[in-house]
């Protein structure tokens, strides 16, 4: 009986837990309403205050003397209490995001932010914001890839408006480009540099050998050492076939592809990926194993982007260089290779509690202050044609190379169901196709699953 | 089964017999659920009953009927907004979550599945407390009905929260996950911006057929052929590896058991994923291993022999589909010996050495005491924990993804057309396409295939090793 009742005792116990805590939080909720309504009486009077600060605030925007019509005056005079707002940034980020939020608390003295920095990388930010769209953050970083897809789980706030500077004049027009779905801009643009290119070591490599990728080869080969590029990769292996003129776009239900890469020509472009690779000096790399060898010595060129700048300049010191991707021979037919042009941009989560404040925060995070000071950090070119234009910026080889390659580049527009059989086809090309399937029937079966329909 | 049909048809036989043999009072309980109390001067019960059944009421009113009023489309209003650039801020429309929709139905079904029981338990409670009053029976009170929860009803009392728990973590997850595999809840229809509806068994029909661009009926079976061998492989080596190794380490010949013992546990210590990923690099293809293969000339060797294709100048441990196969296999044995060897060695140390003795002193050498006296006893012992091992391998997660993720890239089109690897579990597949491509309905229907197959599987075993009288062997 002793025991029935100390068990009936921890049972009724946990139960007065659960509810203790139902409890409390439900106070907590209560209360923070509460404090809220009594907040607008003290706010009036602030209200008035608010204007002088709003003049010393967006220095640029001098049109509206902080007159009723000023959104932001408006605004601040409508916000009472803290604002919470949660910004995701890349790792790498965190620093440079942590000091552009001081300096925008600063900006509006008269309003209390509570802003949270989380870790997000921008190349995954769609799978986590995908997730729940109500959970995530308010602004938030991502790779320009990504941006049709979050458009239509409607994770993107349409930038219909701008508020301390220009969004769409002031920004590159690819870069503008590649924030627009459909004729609306949906993101701010924030860096112009996610594309690829080919860093190579200049002790090795002249700058002719660099023109073509039979070239290089012979060189790299002579040396004893390789060439890495992502085959394996369908980023990566876009460059070949759009190189050659066969197209791969989305189509306008903005979820399936067209895809040409098995129409006349196709299977040149497929012989001579295996042509190139079966040398064993053009190497099929991911990107990590690619950091590390050219750490070691053994890769003295690569395709790759920005991130991989400081690798291959620690390496390779002075011989340190970079230039657009090289031709390459489909068919007897020297072909410019293509690549994906790739911008960093910021979003805006319509769902966000406050929805002005995401969007000068946003504003903030992309104006042209913010873009010098992410390329003084990090080494990110910048989207903001003033900011481009600087001699820091134009005197990077990395930045050089890009701008250079741009004119063979094309933002990356593609639906969910390239990726996979890309990869796959890459995989059998640069491993020499084992088993000799008729390069014709493998195209074709790639095609029909980059081409499926989406159910 | 016969016997399951009987227990139902008297269930509502009682109910039946219940409301037509009750008095006024019984009929009345019908409509209000605490008449039949008040009667009987249970005033107390009386209105806990009346409570229970308004608040039903009210949530029917307030909370089930609108959700179930769309249970049928899910939603029809689509998600909208419209934003003042002046004021900065947006309106939404009062639009239709497909998801909430579903959900809040099937809890609000729950509770009124419940409350049925509830209400035909009641009738016959009603009619009991009828009864005892013809015969003269004592009625409790409410103090004494309290009492009962605490003595002979005890067992309520304590298996409600528990219960309670169960049906919201267990119960109500899983029936979501089996509605969804109904509906066409994807990318392009996800909730809150898109609505999604049923769709009926069309995605069940995906997964098993096959056409030139859905391929997943192709996939399924490959997967599943994979997964099958992967947990009787994974089950057994473990388990032979576990014994030996707990035998060796228990022989009188062993010097320091001990160390041995708690350096096969420092494998165990560290967390799982650390070492996999390390594992990873190491077999990367230009990894610590294969730079040290290559030296001494052992990746040459093997492309003489042709288990290495001639034009590459690694091993593809972890990237060829054979290769990696064989090597999963091999790094799983290594993280798994010393599991299986602690429980080996604790029912080791429990075999009764009488029967070892009187099996020396006839003669057996060994080995034959080893098949004939220990492994009959270990298996007997450790049956059941070696069918949640085979099922927990099915669904062994860590192992696959860890080491195959973001270097495995599969050569078979057909397979990666529907986002597959020749490595894929069923259950890695499923988190790759609902991590990574949103596919919620085909997830979930693999899920239930992965669920109808781990219960056979447990079922069908379990009766067959616990069945018969085998304990009294080994008394």
């Amino acid at each position: 009986m002793k025991k029935k009742v100390l068990a009936t005792l921890l049972a009724t116990a946990m139960v007065a837990g659960c509810l203790a805590g139902c409890g409390n939080s439900n106070d907590g909720a209560a209360s923070t309403p509460a404090t809220e309504e009594a907040a607008p009486a003290e706010d009036a009077a602030p209200a008035e205050d608010a204007a002088p600060a709003e003049d010393a605030a967006p220095a640029e925007d001098t049109s509206s003397a902080a007159d009723a019509s000023d959104p932001i005056a408006t605004l601040i005079a409508n916000t009472s209490g803290t604002v919470a707002l949660t910004v995701w940034a890349s790792e790498e980020d965190q620093d440079l995001t942590t000091k552009l939020l001081d300096d925008f608390k600063a900006t509006y003295p008269d309003v209390t932010f509570d802003i949270t920095l989380g870790a997000e990388s921008e190349s995954t930010a769609k799978d986590t914001i995908l997730t729940d769209v109500e959970a995530a953050a308010d602004v938030f970083a991502f790779a320009d890839d990504q941006i049709n897809e979050l458009v239509q789980a409607g994770a993107l706030q349409e930038v219909a408006a701008h508020y301390t500077y220009d969004v769409a004049a002031e920004n590159a027009t690819g870069a503008v480009e590649a924030a627009t779905v459909d004729g609306k801009l949906y993101a701010y643009p924030m860096t112009a540099d996610n594309g690829y290119f080919m860093f190579y070591d200049s002790s090795v490599f002249t700058e002719d050998d660099v023109k073509s990728l039979e070239k290089m080869i012979e060189v790299a080969d002579a040396a004893g050492k390789k060439i890495a590029m992502d085959i394996s990769n369908g980023w990566y292996i876009y460059a070949f076939f759009q190189g050659a003129g066969l197209e791969l776009t989305l189509n306008d239900d903005g979820m399936t592809n067209t895809c040409a890469w098995n129409a006349a020509g196709g299977t040149d472009v497929a012989q001579a990926i295996i042509d190139l690779t079966a040398s064993n000096v053009f190497v099929d790399m991911g990107d990590e194993d690619m950091a590390t060898q050219i750490a070691e010595g053994n890769v003295v060129a690569c395709v790759n982007g920005t991130w991989r700048a400081e690798t291959a300049q620690e390496a390779w010191g002075d011989n340190y260089a970079a230039c657009k991707l090289p031709t390459f021979n489909a068919g007897g037919k020297d072909c410019q290779m293509s690549s994906y042009s790739g911008y960093k941009l910021v979003g805006v989560n319509p769902h966000s509690a406050n929805l002005g404040w995401s969007m000068l925060l946003a504003e903030f995070l992309t104006n042209e202050a913010a873009q010098t000071a992410r390329f003084d950090a990090r080494g990110l070119g910048p989207a903001n044609l003033a900011a481009a234009s600087s001699d820091a910026v134009q005197s990077n080889p990395a930045i050089a190379a890009l701008a250079a390659q741009a004119a063979y580049a094309t933002p990356q527009r593609v639906g969910g169901n390239f990726w996979s059989p890309a990869e796959t086809l890459g995989q059998i090309l640069a491993s020499g196709n084992p088993d000799g399937t008729d390069l014709q029937e493998l195209l074709d079966t790639t095609v029909e699953g980059i081409t499926a329909p989406v159910e | 089964m016969k016997k399951a049909l009987n227990a139902l048809e008297n269930y509502f036989k009682n109910f039946g017999i219940a409301f037509v043999k009750g008095d006024i009072w019984v009929k009345l309980s019908a409509v209000l659920m605490g008449a039949g109390y008040f009667a009987r001067k249970q005033v107390i019960n009386g209105i806990i009953m009346c409570l229970v059944e308004v608040l039903f009421v009210v949530m029917c009113i307030g909370y089930a009927a609108p959700n179930l009023a769309k249970f049928g489309t899910l939603g029809t209003v689509q998600f909208e907004q419209v934003f003042d650039p002046l004021t900065m801020t947006s309106t939404v429309n009062d639009y239709d979550n497909s998801f909430l929709i579903l959900l809040n139905s099937i809890i609000s079904l729950f509770i009124i599945f419940v409350f049925i029981v509830f209400y035909i338990s009641n009738m016959k409670a009603v009619y009991r407390l009828q009864q005892q009053k013809e015969n003269g029976e004592h009625i409790n009170t409410f103090r004494e009905d309290v009492r009962t929860m605490f003595n002979e009803k005890f067992h309520i009392t304590l298996l409600t929260l528990p219960a309670i728990g169960i049906v919201i973590m267990n119960i109500l997850p899983i029936l979501v996950l089996i509605a969804v595999a109904f509906t066409n809840y994807d990318q392009q229809h996800m909730p809150p911006n898109a609505l999604f509806t049923w769709v009926g068994w069309s995605n069940f029909k995906n997964l098993f057929t096959s056409s030139v661009t859905v391929t997943f009926g192709y996939s399924f079976k490959k997967v599943l052929v994979w997964t099958l061998e992967w947990a009787v492989l994974a089950t057994f080596t473990t388990y032979i590896g576990g014994i030996l190794m707990a035998k060796f380490i228990n022989d009188k010949k062993t010097k320091l058991p001990k160390l041995w013992r708690t350096l096969f546990i420092i494998a165990i210590a560290v967390p799982q994923f650390v070492t996999l990923l390390l594992v990873r690099n190491f077999f990367a293809d230009n990894g610590i291993v294969n730079t040290f293969c290559n030296s001494i000339g052992f990746t040459d060797f093997l492309k003489n022999v042709g288990l290495v294709p001639s034009n590459l100048s690694y091993i593809p441990f972890l990237t060829n589909p054979g290769w990696a196969k064989v090597m999963i296999i091999i790094i799983n044995i290594w993280i798994g010996i010393p599991y299986q060897m602690l429980v080996a060695t604790g029912v080791l140390m429990n075999i009764p050495e009488d029967q070892i003795e009187s099996a020396r002193i006839d003669g057996a050498n060994p080995l034959q005491i080893f098949i004939k006296i220990t492994m009959p006893y270990v298996l007997f012992v450790t049956g059941p924990s070696l069918i949640t091992d085979f099922v927990k391998n099915i669904n062994n997660f860590n192992v696959i993804y860890l080491l195959t993720q973001d270097v495995f890239v599969t050569s078979d089109q057909l397979l990666a057309n529907s986002n597959a690897k020749e490595v894929d579990l069923l259950v890695t597949w499923l988190f790759r396409l609902t991590n990574e491509y949103y596919n919620y309905k085909m997830a979930s229907v693999i899920g239930i295939i992965v669920f109808i197959i781990c219960a056979a599987f447990t079922l069908v075993t379990f009766t067959r090793t616990i069945k018969g009288d085998k304990e009294e062997e080994f008394q």
